[in-house]
């Protein structure tokens, strides 16, 4: 099995080739290659197919492609390659289950397959989105911690430490980290869900030094946190996050590499774009040392995952991985609209019914394209985790039906968003619970779901 | 074979990907003493702004639009030396890269692309640029025009640095700083004191484009 001293041996020794060629020519023109030979077509009419013979040739070309192109190292330039025994075995070894927290939310997350009636696993929380100050964080956490369905968090990101902008591989991006480790314990604590793991660790530590800077136990991680790493588009690694690779399998974590192909990126179309995904689900457990995967595809032009294209790939992505690995694979998806509209709402009903239904488990969500500070609530996730719950067992007929019912409703406004409200407009800190607006838009989209014939959890606000 | 076709040749060599293709079109337009400028402009310029268009219609995606980018830098080597000096062959030069501590590159290479579609000399620095190389390159390179992009929340720091190097430096007045990337705001370009923010690639072209005199 690949283990990081040979990815290292190939990152040192592989066929030599410039990034250029490698995005380009090789990686772009192979995938161009795959999706002609298997015949892959998206189809707009059905975002959520039924179609196992079009998710099993998705996973062959994917397996091909990895086969076909390995990973790139951008500190040696050189071609990590991987041999079909390779990435057999990876496949093989990998796990198909995992422990993840502590005490009475100690939690166990498993493969998934099309159609499961089990839930899926439920990462709640910002996915990196960024926030003011300490205050916005903990009031975020402490939300995300009070869901019901919350297996873990995924933790937004800091962006002030001492009145300061924190600067990469900086003091002020170490101790960024160390602050949204002591953070996330502290918000949990103060609920009373002390056993939660982060599996976002850590969202504000971008460099290998900030991550390195945080892992003493002393500010909280501990070993049966998840542990992100974020891979560059496309199968591109270097040494900063082979180190954070070797640092976390070092104090024994489960790392979850996360990557985000853009649709309309290097792998071309929805088809391309489609086998990437798949492609970086093997490329991750092989080079990352991945026990669990993230992806989150985007659309270029919107920055979120919730049109026709980005539904049929979550979903095509989630039915070739299930059906043909026992790999665990959690989506995360970002909304274009942002909170207290019905858009945000609909958007991540979408997308969350089609990585569910298709085998996935979810992390959710990105709001509003996760680009302003302050810009999510806690709502957000817990619609999203209480529609995972609600869809889990549904068809993949009556899935690509109820999306259908959704996406005619805001697709046409996806370039130019409603981006509704921040944080502190729509939801109250003290009470913890949304503001009157937002509790308004929530009951209506409740209705709706409700005609739509899936009955979603009612809150104990009312 | 007449100037019409040379041209020809010069865009559909750009409108096939093909760097070769580009080159050797390019030594005979050069050959058959084809008008360097008229080379560049109705040979190379129409057919990226065609694949620049098709980009943005989502026709054809980023691979196409860079290979095209590539084709067409390799004919402007052969080409930009021959025109006499004083001719114009660009709106401006922009330098363009992404920020210290951060290695995205996507949101760069497609601005980078649609600026060379849109008609300037690109001066693309990478990734992972250093604050002073931002400034050094546009100064020798002469650039009205600093683009700087970032993608994390982590690394949009590094944008206020640079806006605050051309200050300390002497250099503010002289060029105009624009900004972008994912968690990048027209609030965010306001409260360091850029002079815009690309919203997207298209917004990008546009900026650079009213800045291309200076500020």
């Amino acid at each position: 099995m690949v283990q990081i001293l040979d990815v290292m041996r190939k990152a040192l020794e592989g066929k030599p080739m410039s990034e250029t060629d490698y995005q380009l020519r090789l990686f772009a023109g192979k995938v161009a290659e795959k999706v002609k030979e298997y015949d892959i077509k998206f189809d707009p009419a059905t975002p959520i197919p039924d179609d196992p013979s079009l998710a099993d040739d998705v996973f062959k070309a994917a397996f091909d492609l990895v086969v076909d192109v390995g990973a790139y190292c951008t500190n040696t330039n050189r071609v990590i390659s991987y041999t079909e025994k390779e990435v057999r075995n990876a496949l093989q070894f990998a796990p198909s289950e995992l422990w993840f927290g502590e005490g009475m939310d100690r939690k166990l997350m498993r493969t998934r397959g099309v159609g499961d009636k089990s839930p899926p696993w439920c990462l709640l929380g910002a996915g990196g989105g960024a926030c003011s100050s300490d205050r916005s964080f903990l009031t975020l956490v402490e939300g995300y911690a009070e869901i019901p369905e919350t297996d873990a968090i995924t933790t937004p990101a800091l962006t002030r430490v001492g009145g300061m902008r924190i600067r990469p591989a900086s003091p002020l991006e170490v101790l960024g980290a160390q602050r949204n480790a002591v953070l996330f314990r502290e918000a949990c604590n103060r609920v009373g869900r002390q056993g939660i793991p982060v599996m976002n660790t850590l969202s504000t530590a971008e460099s290998d030094i900030a991550l390195a800077g945080a892992l003493h136990p002393k500010y909280g991680l501990r070993q049966s946190d998840g542990y992100m790493i974020c891979c560059m588009d496309p199968m591109k690694v270097d040494f900063a996050r082979l180190n954070k690779v070797t640092a976390v399998l070092g104090i024994g974590g489960a790392i979850g590499m996360c990557f985000g192909p853009m649709m309309g990126g290097y792998a071309g179309g929805p088809e391309g774009t489609t086998v990437s995904n798949v492609a970086h689900h093997m490329m991750g457990v092989l080079t990352y040392q991945s026990s669990w995967l993230l992806p989150f595809p985007l659309h270029l032009r919107y920055v979120s995952s919730s049109c026709r294209e980005l539904l049929w790939l979550i979903s095509v992505t989630g039915q070739a991985v299930s059906r043909n690995t026992h790999l665990l694979t959690v989506n995360l998806n970002y909304t274009s609209a942002g909170p207290c509209t019905p858009m945000c709402l609909n958007e991540t009903t979408a997308s969350v019914t089609a990585a569910v239904t298709s085998g996935m488990h979810i992390e959710s969500l990105g709001v509003a394209s996760n680009k302003q500070e302050d810009r999510t609530t806690p709502v957000e996730p817990r619609v999203s985790a209480q529609v995972g719950h609600a869809v889990a067992g549904m068809s993949l007929a009556d899935a690509n039906e109820l999306v259908l019912r959704l996406v005619p409703g805001y697709e046409k406004r996806l370039a130019d968003p409603p981006l509704g409200k921040t944080l502190y407009d729509c939801w109250d800190p003290e009470a913890r619970r949304p503001s009157k607006e937002y509790m308004r838009v929530i009951r209506e989209y409740k209705r709706k779901m409700s005609g739509l014939g899936v009955p979603l959890r009612e809150d104990d606000w009312g | 074979m007449s100037a019409d076709k040379l041209l020809k040749q010069l865009q559909d060599s750009i409108l096939k990907y093909d760097s070769a293709a580009a080159v050797s079109a390019a030594k005979a337009a050069i050959n058959a003493k084809v008008d360097p400028l008229q080379a560049i402009e109705k040979g190379l310029v129409p057919a990226i702004e065609q694949v620049g268009e098709k980009f943005e219609r989502m026709e054809v995606y980023l691979p196409e639009l860079m290979l095209a980018g590539d084709a067409m830098k390799s004919a402007l080597d052969l080409l930009l030396p021959l025109v006499p000096k004083g001719q114009k062959t660009s709106k401006a030069t922009v330098v363009i890269g992404t920020v210290q501590g951060d290695v995205h590159e996507i949101g760069k290479n497609i601005v980078s692309s649609l600026l060379m579609a849109g008609g300037f000399d690109v001066v693309d620095l990478g990734v992972n640029v250093k604050t002073s190389v931002f400034v050094d390159e546009a100064k020798s390179k002469g650039a009205k025009v600093i683009g700087a992009s970032a993608l994390m929340s982590s690394t949009i720091g590094s944008q206020k640095d640079i806006v605050d190097y051309l200050r300390a430096s002497g250099e503010r007045r002289k060029r105009a700083f624009l900004v972008g990337g994912g968690p990048t705001t027209q609030d965010w370009a306001k409260e360091i004191g850029a002079d815009g923010w690309g919203k997207d690639a298209v917004s990008a072209v546009r900026l650079a484009t009213k800045f291309a005199k200076g500020r």
